[in-house]
Formats: structure tokens, C-alpha cells, sequence
């Protein structure tokens, strides 16, 4: 293991010597970091008007209007997330789970989505989240603004492919995401959706030279969909509970195929 | 048969002779000079344990003016168990020092275990059979600031910089392995001499201590290189980790990183005592094999397979990095984990801290990944100075991103035991009360 991705680094090195290569790359990549730049606002626009929507539901107590909003909102966010996470503060603020705190729940720290979603499912209720509200709408909004003065970085936007596969890997195929409303399939939704932006950026750019690759996982990208596609329900989906144990078995091994595959894509692209 | 008597009087690098010429020159081959080189030259937490080299012979005396298990090289595997205690009064205290000492001058030492009528349980689980080897075995009582806090009797004695461990950014605490009354660090040749220490010291404090987490770990065990010194061992992110430590054969070096002396503003009972910080750290493993050669190197700033500064590629894990020359961060970013660490400026070395981690291999999250991590303990003089300085440097390092901080503590590693006659904690004790 150690060995093998030593002569793949190696690899790797050589490929990135030829620094024509990556200057090149690095001068094609301008056009689809800027169109992604487009993604990335679109989507933080759409999540300040949900967000909006949404808080504005949980200050007026409608329990379930909140509910309604909750997942949906969450989509462009999810779609985004490798830049959001680049403030980490915010990321911190407006996404952080349970487990982030030593109280869990009930520590007065947890804050954002999923300190909301907690009290509109566990709680039935939009008992003391006022403040919560504001403040993540604020966060939202905030992020709306970082995000429309930031330069993109290549790597991070190339990256950002991976680390959305990174992030179903890790915490969110178990269903733990969303652990209170279980309207996980949305978010993972988001995150494909926001990786295979990226592929389909980049992909003019390796199309001859990585036929096979870019084959490999659009196979894997479809599997995800076709997957997915026997959950949905109206706009959505249903809950996490109903994904059969067989379902989460081909999902998990797509992220992680997924997620060692779109590791390569800086690397192929001659980014550092 | 072993002499347990005998054997705390030994040396420690007596008992290794007599190892090596047990084993004969053939056994080893040509090994033997370069690991008994490494043995007397180098004597540091930093060295890895030396494969083939261990003995049940090995022996740490457990008297001294600090406990054992602090500035002593690491043996292959170590643990860290966190408890509540019970005492309600400075007798009770006392009481539990006492036999924590009588457990641990056996349990280092050696020799038979007792045996009672059949009809009754064993006192002794048995894991090492009849007679206990030392084996190595250290196992270092140290105090968390909840001892204190919850005892009027003892809250006007809490060391100066113990508190609870809060949260950093990048943590997510899990209250079940965090904090606690008491900490034990249990090290050995082998995991099942950690574990039948364990064992012991729970059956005999049953009364006294309530065990609430803990954390085992090993240190890989590598070969000597051709000059005899061993090369640090490797962490579960394929680097190696030590190669910075200050050398804890250094006992000036000690004094002044590690243990906290009379002019520290200590209350004067913790004088030769020393801060323990525990950090249960989750490490990403699949993410990290997944990730960029040369972005995991900038990461740390170390080559990854010598370890060498990434301003001496071609040098060797002990060459030290010069930052004054690579102002711009062109060899070593500056958000690299070692240059953030330790910037080696003027101000630095007061934040010098002794690291002696372990590696750990749990079992398998919820979204069936690796629960591997670092069981990081470190020892200082000063807690602020030392660990929580570090820390708040590494707030948001690029690292971050592979690892999470999920449990652990802060405790005060009590004076050493002085001798055979000695409680650990009896400066405290005197100190409560006198009180
Ligand atoms: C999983 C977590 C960590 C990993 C994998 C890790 C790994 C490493 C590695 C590979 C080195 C370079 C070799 C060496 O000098 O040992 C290093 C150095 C160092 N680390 Fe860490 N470390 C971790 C956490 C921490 C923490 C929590 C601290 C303290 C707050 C810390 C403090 C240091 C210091 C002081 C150095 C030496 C820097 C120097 O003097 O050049 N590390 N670490
Ligand atoms: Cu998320």
C-alpha cells in the first residue's frame, strides 16, 4: 500500500516536472474557475432565499412549514460545500453537528442547521430558536459576501471534487448528518451534484487524455443516480431510514471509489 | 528464577546486557552493536523501541526524585486510563496513594503472583502466568483539575495552570472520553503487561477509583540504522514522529522543558511533578491516503519517507530546518506543522513541550472507516506555555483538515515516588494536611 502509492507519487512527480504541462493547464483552467466562480454564487444565492424563507418560518413558530423548508434549503448549500469550508468559521456556524461539542445538544455552543433541525424534530417545537435563526441567516449572508471577493484558488476548486466525496465518506453514508429530520438523500444530492459540476468543468481539458478515468467515474457518478432516483419522492426524497441496506452498500462503494478516483483530478490537471 | 529484589537494584542498561548476552551475538547478528549503541548512546522519548530488543527483564525502577514513564524512552505500547475518585477526605486520599504505590512497586518489579484456596477467585488475573516480568512496565499517576475543584480540603492546593481542557476549533469532544478525577499512563514491552497492570490496579482500588475512559496505543518498533541510532517511528499519516522532541536524556534540558521547579509559582508540594496533556486525535486515513505526495510533505514540512526538513531534502529527520533563510515560506510553508509549532525564533523555546505519543487502531466508525489516530501526550513545565500554546499556534493548520481531536484531558503528573518508603502523592498529602 505505502510502497505502491510511493511510485504513484513518483509518478506523479514526473508527470509534474514537465513544467510545461502545468503551466498550460494552469492558463486552461481559467474558463471553468470562472464559470464555477458563477456555480458557487448562484447556488450561495439561492441559499440566502431559502435561508430566508426558512428563518423566517421557525421565528413565526410553523413547525412544519420549517420542517418542509429545512432540506431543501440545505441543497445549495451541501452543492458548495468545498468552498464554504474554506471559511472555516462559518462552516463551523452554519453546518457543525452534535458531535463537535463535549455537551452535545445541549451544549449552548451548538449552533446552525442542524442546532434547528434538532429543535423542529426532537423537540416538535421552535421553542428559543429565534436567535439561532438570526444568526445563521446572518452567517449565510455573510458567506454570501466572502464569497463574491474571493479568488478561487485551482487546487481547491479541482480539489473540491474529492473532498465532497471526502465528506459523504466520512460522516454523512452512515446517515448521521442529518440525524434528527434523516433527510440525508437531499444533502447527498447536493454533494454529488456540486463534485460532478466540477468534473463536467474540467472535463474538455482531459477528455482525450483520460478517456478511461473520466468513463470510470461517470459510471460511478450514474450508479449514484440511478440509485438515488428510486428514493425520490415529489421534489425530494424520503427518508434515510427506507435506504434499503443493499442501496447503501452500492452508494458507499461509489463514494469511495468516487472519492480515490477524483483524487487524482489535481494531480492530472498538473496542480500542485 | 527472577529475584525481584535483584532486580530493582539493577540498572536498567544491566539488565539489557544481561538480555544480550542471553540471547548470544548469533541471534541477533549484526544488529546486536548497533542495538546496544543505540541503547547507551540515546536514551530519549523520541527513540523508537528497537526491534528484537525487548526483554521481560527490561525494568524501569519506579523510585526516583520524578515517576517513571515521563523522560523514559517509549517501550512498544502505552495507554492512558482516566477515573473518578472517591476519597472524601485527605485519609481517603492517602489511602488510595497507598495502594496505587504498593501496586505499581510490585507490578514494576515483578515477581510470583500470590495464590489463595482454589475456592476463591485469584487474586491475580493470571495474563503473565505465575511470576511477573517488569517487562518494561511504567505507570505514571497524574491528577485532573476536577480532583481539586470538587474538595474544598483540596481546591487551595490545585497547581497554578491545571484546569479543565476546553475546546479548541477544530474538536469535537466526546464527553465520554474526556476529563476525569485521576489519569494512569500505562506503558510496557508489550500490551499484555498494559493490560494486566490495568487489571490489577482496578481490582485492588475497586473502593476508590471508577474507571471512565481509556486509550491504548503502540509505538512501532524499528531497526537501528547503520550508525546505530534509531530513526523515530512512524505515525498512522506514514511520517515520522519525534524527531523535534527535546532529548530527554538531557536532564537539564528536562528541568527546564518538563518539570516544574521551586521557582515556577507552584504551590511547593508539585515541585519535581509535571503537566500531562492527553489527546485522543481521530486521523483521516483514508482521506490522507488519497491525498497529494507533496501536499501531504508541505503539510507537515518534513520529506516524508527520511523525514528530513523540507529545506534539506536530502538530509536526514534530525537536520534542523533554518526558517531565518526561507523567509517567504518557499521550503517550509508557513502554515506547515512544524513551522507553526515551532517557529524556532528567540520566543519559541519557552513553548517547548516533551511529546511521547502512541499510535491507535480502534475499529470501524458508522460510515465504515478506520478509527485510527494518535493517543498525543505531552509533558511540560507550564500547561499554558507549553501544550496550549502549541495548540492555539496549530489553530486551523492545514493538518486540520485530516485529523480531529475527539477526547482527552489535562492532569498533573504528581513528584516522584522517593523511595521504598515513599507514597506517590505524599507532598500533597502533607500539604492537605498541613493545611
Ligand atoms: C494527529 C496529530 C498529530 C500528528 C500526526 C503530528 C505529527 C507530527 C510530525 C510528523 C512531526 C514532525 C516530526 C517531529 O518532530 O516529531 C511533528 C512535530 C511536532 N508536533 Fe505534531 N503531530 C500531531 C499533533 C500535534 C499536537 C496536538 C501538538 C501540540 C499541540 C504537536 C506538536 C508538535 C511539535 C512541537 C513538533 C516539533 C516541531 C519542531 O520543533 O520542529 N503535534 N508532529
Ligand atoms: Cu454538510
Amino acid at each position: 500500500m505505502r510502497i505502491s502509492s510511493f511510485a504513484g507519487a513518483s509518478a506523479l512527480a514526473l508527470v509534474l516536472s514537465s513544467g510545461a504541462f502545468a503551466q498550460e493547464a494552469s492558463l486552461d483552467l481559467v474558463e471553468p474557475i470562472a464559470e464555477y466562480k458563477i456555480y458557487v454564487s448562484e447556488n450561495v444565492a439561492k441559499l440566502v432565499e431559502d435561508t430566508t424563507a426558512f428563518v423566517a418560518a421557525v421565528k413565526a413558530g410553523e413547525v412544519d412549514k420549517a420542517k418542509a423548508l429545512f432540506a431543501p434549503t440545505r441543497v445549495s448549500y451541501e452543492a458548495i460545500e468545498p468552498i464554504a469550508e474554506l471559511f472555516s468559521d462559518l462552516d463551523v456556524a452554519i453546518d457543525s453537528r452534535a458531535d463537535d461539542y463535549e455537551k452535545a445538544e445541549a451544549d449552548p455552543e451548538f449552533p446552525g442547521f442542524h442546532r434547528i433541525e434538532y429543535g423542529l424534530w426532537e423537540k416538535n417545537s421552535t421553542e428559543g430558536l429565534e436567535p439561532v435563526a438570526d444568526k445563521l441567516l446572518a452567517d449565510v449572508k455573510e458567506l454570501e459576501s466572502r464569497i463574491a471577493s474571493l479568488t478561487f484558488p485551482p487546487e481547491k476548486v479541482v480539489g473540491g471534487a474529492a473532498v465532497l466525496m471526502e465528506e459523504v465518506a466520512a460522516t454523512k453514508i452512515s446517515g448521521e448528518e442529518d440525524r434528527y429530520s434523516h433527510t440525508d438523500l437531499w444533502d447527498f444530492r447536493g454533494n454529488f451534484d456540486g463534485a460532478r459540476k466540477i468534473v463536467e468543468l474540467v472535463r474538455p481539458l482531459i477528455a482525450d487524455k483520460e478517456a478511461d478515468f473520466l468513463k470510470t467515474v461517470d459510471a460511478n457518478f450514474d450508479t449514484v443516480d440511478t440509485t438515488l432516483l428510486k428514493y425520490k419522492d415529489g421534489d425530494g426524497y424520503v427518508t434515510y431510514d427506507k435506504l434499503s441496506e443493499d442501496d447503501r452498500k452500492v452508494l458507499a462503494a461509489a463514494v469511495n471509489t468516487l472519492a480515490e478516483d477524483l483524487s487524482t483530478l489535481r494531480g492530472k490537471l498538473g496542480l500542485d | 528464577m527472577l529475584d525481584p529484589k535483584d532486580l530493582r537494584r539493577a540498572p536498567r542498561s544491566l539488565d539489557r546486557r544481561r538480555l544480550l548476552q542471553g540471547l548470544g551475538a548469533a541471534a541477533i547478528g549484526g544488529s546486536l552493536t548497533g542495538a546496544a549503541r543505540a541503547e547507551t548512546e540515546h536514551h530519549s522519548v523520541a527513540d523508537a523501541p528497537v526491534a528484537n530488543a525487548a526483554s521481560q527483564l527490561d525494568h524501569v525502577p519506579y523510585v526516583g526524585v520524578h515517576q517513571a514513564g515521563v523522560v523514559n524512552p517509549r517501550p512498544a505500547n502505552g495507554m492512558v486510563a482516566s477515573f473518578d475518585v472517591l476519597a472524601r477526605d485527605v485519609d481517603e486520599l492517602e489511602a488510595l496513594f497507598r495502594t496505587l504505590t504498593a501496586r505499581i512497586a510490585f507490578l514494576t518489579t515483578g515477581g510470583p503472583v500470590p495464590m489463595l484456596d482454589p475456592k476463591l477467585p485469584p487474586p491475580d488475573s493470571g495474563l503473565l502466568g505465575p511470576v511477573v516480568h517488569p517487562d518494561n512496565l511504567t505507570v505514571t499517576v497524574s491528577l485532573g483539575a476536577s480532583l481539586f475543584d470538587d474538595r474544598p480540603w483540596l481546591k487551595a492546593l490545585k497547581p497554578t495552570h491545571l484546569q479543565r481542557m476546553t475546546r479548541f476549533p477544530n474538536d469535537a469532544l466526546d464527553a465520554d472520553i474526556c476529563h476525569g478525577d485521576l489519569s494512569l499512563q500505562i506503558c510496557a514491552n508489550t500490551q499484555d503487561t498494559t493490560i494486566h497492570a490495568l487489571r490489577d490496579i482496578i481490582k485492588a482500588t475497586s473502593r476508590q477509583l471508577i474507571l471512565k475512559w481509556k486509550q491504548e496505543g503502540n509505538v512501532p518498533v524499528v531497526l537501528p540504522g547503520p550508525d546505530g541510532r534509531a530513526e523515530s517511528a512512524r505515525n498512522f499519516l506514514g511520517f515520522r514522529d519525534g524527531s523535534a522532541n527535546p532529548d530527554s536524556s538531557d536532564a537539564a534540558e528536562m528541568d527546564r522543558v518538563v518539570w516544574v521547579g521551586p521557582e515556577d509559582g507552584e504551590p511547593a508540594w508539585a515541585t519535581g511533578g509535571s503537566y500531562q496533556a492527553v489527546r485522543i486525535i481521530r486521523n483521516f486515513v483514508e482521506r490522507w491516503d488519497r491525498t497529494p505526495f507533496g501536499e501531504q510533505e508541505r503539510i507537515f514540512g518534513r520529506a516524508k519517507m527520511s523525514g528530513a526538513p523540507l529545506d534539506k531534502p536530502d538530509g536526514s529527520e534530525f537536520d534542523v530546518p533554518d526558517y531565518a533563510a526561507d523567509p517567504e515560506g518557499r521550503a517550509t510553508p508557513h502554515d506547515a506543522h512544524i513551522r507553526l509549532a515551532n517557529p524556532r525564533d528567540a520566543a519559541a523555546s519557552a513553548n517547548t513541550i516533551l511529546r511521547r505519543p502512541f499510535n491507535y487502531s480502534n475499529g470501524v466508525t458508522r460510515s465504515g472507516q478506520l478509527d485510527q489516530g494518535l493517543l498525543f501526550i505531552c509533558y511540560q513545565a507550564d500547561l499554558d506555555r507549553g501544550f496550549i500554546t502549541v495548540q492555539r499556534k496549530l489553530n486551523g493548520e492545514p493538518l486540520e483538515e485530516y485529523i480531529k481531536p475527539v477526547g482527552g484531558g489535562y492532569f498533573f503528573t504528581l513528584p516522584g515516588i522517593r523511595d521504598a518508603a515513599d507514597l506517590v502523592g505524599s507532598s500533597l498529602i502533607a500539604a492537605a494536611r498541613g493545611a
